[in-house]
């Protein structure tokens, strides 16, 4: 149990408002989890209560079976990037680094392999204020890998990042998990994750919406729908309506077909005599499964006046 | 809808982990760290040196020696009056002094008619002196300070007996000559075998203070005293000593008044002046030390900025995380800025009192000595001043989580008594001085002034008193509040 976060029942009221109700949910080694919801869902607050850094109302939170607040040398059990411009902007980036190993009795060698690994080694001695959004991220790494642990935890960590510094974030959280790390990371745009999570816990206001691999959320959301490109695309979906299928055109000349296996339109678009190509499975964006799953979501309906059960 | 965790994965062990080590002294290590690495708050803490030492130059090349200087031939000893009328004979070894007081007049409460020995007619000499007094009986003094052994509603006429054995002065009284009472005793070091004894008269001066905001004016005026003895004798009787006469040297107020006559066996002294501490004498120790007054407000801006950046821009949350007990990093920041700024004040109270002795010396003053254990206690107290005022801006920005309010705050509840104080009546502005945070400024205070407040270490102990309190309730704030 040494690499996992385990959230169970968690609540957070700040006045009136309640940012987390009852959220359980666990983070498992050796994958990237993504924790996925709009802004103000309560992301951030529940990593805080990770953290011990917020006291939940209710509902405890377990870093690899322990509480935060009682470890001893909490830098090599959990390493969290929660905000990058958390940095006092006069002080160097090296010390900024030396004063956290120090905290956690940390070899100062430590400092050296975190910068190279986070790609700061020629900034490390300028001062934090003098850096872009994207090398106070690095900074935010390289501080959340001192203690090489086994849980990470990042809140929005390529925001800001150039594409470069998108695919470099992506491969490093790729490689982390590959070690057998649990990771966590958060993002309100599903897009950011495209590629990069494994596994997905959605919550909107607070409450947990779905907790679900990134496959089984495709393919739900992908719903054994197929995807084919035809010149003469009116006949063809009339002659696959009248079979009974439900069919969607999109773009110039494709056609997504649901309630019909492929051979099937296959046969009958031949037996009609309509021209065809690329009749392939059809694979539903993370985009596209996160609006379908949250089409329902409370967050959404409060725009409508309904209020949640 | 929970899907299983992949079962193949080996859970990843931290690679340092057993190099890992917490502890208050790695703590201790990480906020010095990040203390020494913000270049304005070292610059800030020299710059707390910097204003103290030009405030202590400043004040000196102001200092203007009045009078005679008398100051400068006898450094150890400028705030005390040895004033008075002495009528003596030479004392040799162990021996005796004799006399009733049969009247006394004038002098206020405190005049003092009665037996000294001392170690010559020279200023500042050991001395023992045992007196009648009109408003607080029989004293035994010594030591140029005031009150001394002995108390109770004697007046005179009143029999007085000073013996001397060794370099241990014990006196007595009595209503009749015969039944005594033993007063007290006193030692003096370096009093010599042969010394002087006799009868004396001594009155403080009558004075009159006004206060104003930013200032007061002292107008000292001598009073004059008068007693009358009979029935004197000092045994044994030096062959073929004669009575002499000892005038406060120096003294102005002396020349018209003071002196002694003889008729039969009666002697009656005439004098003014006291013999005492001067309780209106410039404290330049203090003064020299003042500008910790301004350092200070340095101090505080670095000691709120070391907590309140945590604040600004949510680093709190990574100190927190680094070391989630929360009582134990606020100690440690304690101690990092408290420790940092006592250095700071010794440098800077050192540096007032070292820079500032040949301003003095040209403007006529003594400047004090640090031999002097009073001066010594004042300087290494204004270090220690500093800390504590570090350990309570730091409680004070930790409680209020904003650095506006927490410098004002703090810099208010140490200059505001202070300023406020010159403007109210005298009990008030003690009381003001007693009770808030400014009573530590005491701890500065080499002599024993009219308007002392509270004594040195008391004083510096309110102060103490105050970081403590507030550091507690910090504590539980930080423990209890969510970390932002």
């Amino acid at each position: 149990m040494d690499a996992t976060i385990e959230v169970r029942g968690l609540s957070k009221r700040y006045g009136p408002t309640t940012a987390v109700d009852g959220l359980t949910f666990t983070v498992a080694p050796g994958r990237v989890t993504g924790f996925v919801g709009p802004n103000g869902a309560g992301k951030s607050t529940t990593m805080r209560m990770i953290m011990g850094l917020d006291r939940p109302d209710a509902g405890t939170a377990l870093v690899g079976g322990r509480s935060y607040r009682s470890l001893r040398t909490p830098l090599c059990r959990l390493g969290a990037l929660l905000d990058a411009s958390a940095v006092h902007p006069a002080r160097r980036a090296r010390d900024h680094l030396r004063w956290l190993a120090h905290a956690n009795g940390l070899p100062v060698r430590r400092v050296d392999e975190v910068i190279e690994l986070a790609g700061l080694t020629g900034a490390a001695g300028r001062r934090a204020g003098g850096f872009s959004l994207g090398m106070r991220q690095r900074l935010g790494i390289a501080a959340a890998l001192l203690g090489d642990p086994p849980v990470l935890m990042f809140d929005e960590p390529v925001n800001g990042l150039d594409p470069d510094g998108i695919a470099w974030m992506r491969g490093l959280l790729r490689s982390l998990a590959g070690e057998g790390r649990a990771v966590l990371v958060s993002s309100h745009l599903m897009s950011e994750l495209e590629g990069g999570a494994d596994h997905l816990v959605m919550i909107g206001r607070g409450r947990l919406i779905a907790d679900i691999g990134v496959g089984e959320l495709l393919d739900a959301a992908s719903g054994g729908r197929v995807e084919l490109r035809t010149a003469r695309r009116q006949e063809a979906m009339t002659v696959l309506a009248h079979a009974g299928a439900t069919v969607t055109a999109h773009g110039t000349d494709a056609v997504t077909v649901a309630g019909l296996d492929s051979e099937r339109i296959i046969a009958l678009l031949t037996g009609a005599g309509v021209t065809f190509s690329g009749v392939a499975a059809y694979r539903a964006s993370l985009e596209e499964a996160y609006m379908e799953l949250t089409r329902d979501a409370v967050e959404f309906q409060a725009v409508t006046g309904r209020v949640a059960p | 809808m929970t899907a299983p965790g992949p079962t193949a994965v080996t859970p990843y062990r931290s690679t340092v982990q057993d190099e890992a080590r917490d502890g208050f002294g790695r703590l201790l290590l990480a906020e010095w760290t990040k203390l020494r690495t913000v270049p304005r708050w070292t610059l800030t803490l020299l710059a707390s040196v910097a204003l103290t030492v030009l405030v202590a130059l400043l004040t000196a090349a102001g200092a203007q020696a009045s009078g005679t200087g008398k100051g400068i031939s006898d450094p150890d000893r400028v705030q005390i009056h040895d004033l008075g009328h002495f009528t003596y004979q030479p004392l040799a070894g162990d021996g005796a002094v004799v006399a009733r007081v049969t009247s006394q007049g004038g002098g206020g409460a405190w005049a003092k008619a009665g037996l000294m020995v001392r170690g010559s007619a020279d200023r500042a000499t050991p001395y023992a002196a045992l007196m009648v007094t009109p408003g607080h009986g029989v004293r035994l003094q010594t030591g140029y300070k005031g009150d001394g052994q002995g108390g109770g509603t004697g007046t005179a006429p009143r029999w007085l007996r000073l013996v001397r054995s060794g370099t241990t002065v014990t006196g007595f009284e009595s209503a009749d000559g015969r039944d005594w009472r033993r007063v007290g005793s006193v030692t003096l070091d370096g009093l010599p075998r042969t010394a002087l004894a006799g009868l004396f008269v001594a009155a403080p001066n009558t004075a009159k203070v006004q206060r104003r905001f930013g200032g007061e004016t002292v107008d000292s005026a001598p009073s004059d005293t008068r007693a009358t003895f009979d029935h004197v004798s000092v045994s044994p009787a030096w062959p073929g000593a004669r009575w002499r006469d000892r005038g406060a040297p120096g003294g102005p107020a002396d020349q018209g008044t003071g002196g002694s006559t003889q008729e039969g066996g009666t002697f009656t002294l005439a004098g003014s002046g006291d013999i005492g501490h001067d309780a209106f004498a410039d404290d330049v120790t203090r003064v020299t030390l003042t500008g910790a007054l301004i350092g200070q407000a340095a101090i505080v801006a670095v000691a709120v900025l070391f907590m309140t950046a945590e604040h600004r821009r949510g680093m709190v949350r990574t100190t927190f995380a680094a070391s989630p007990r929360r009582g134990r990093v606020l100690a440690a920041k304690a101690v990092v800025v408290g420790v940092a700024s006592l250095a700071a004040g010794l440098v800077a109270a050192f540096g007032a009192m070292l820079l500032a002795a040949p301003l003095l010396r040209a403007g006529g003053l003594a400047p004090p000595p640090l031999s002097d254990p009073a001066v010594l206690r004042a300087v290494l107290g204004t270090a220690a001043l500093m800390g504590v005022v570090a350990v309570l801006g730091l409680a004070v920005a930790a409680i209020v989580r904003r650095s506006a309010p927490a410098i004002t705050i703090v810099l208010l509840l140490l200059l505001l008594p202070q300023i406020v104080a010159t403007g109210l009546p005298l009990s008030a502005a003690r009381w003001l001085e007693r009770v808030t945070p400014a009573a530590g400024f005491a701890v500065q205070h080499t002599v024993d002034r009219f308007d002392r407040a509270i004594g040195p270490w008391a004083g510096f102990g309110v102060l103490c008193a105050y970081a403590a309190v507030a550091m507690l309730v910090a504590t539980w704030l930080v423990r209890r509040r969510d970390a932002a």
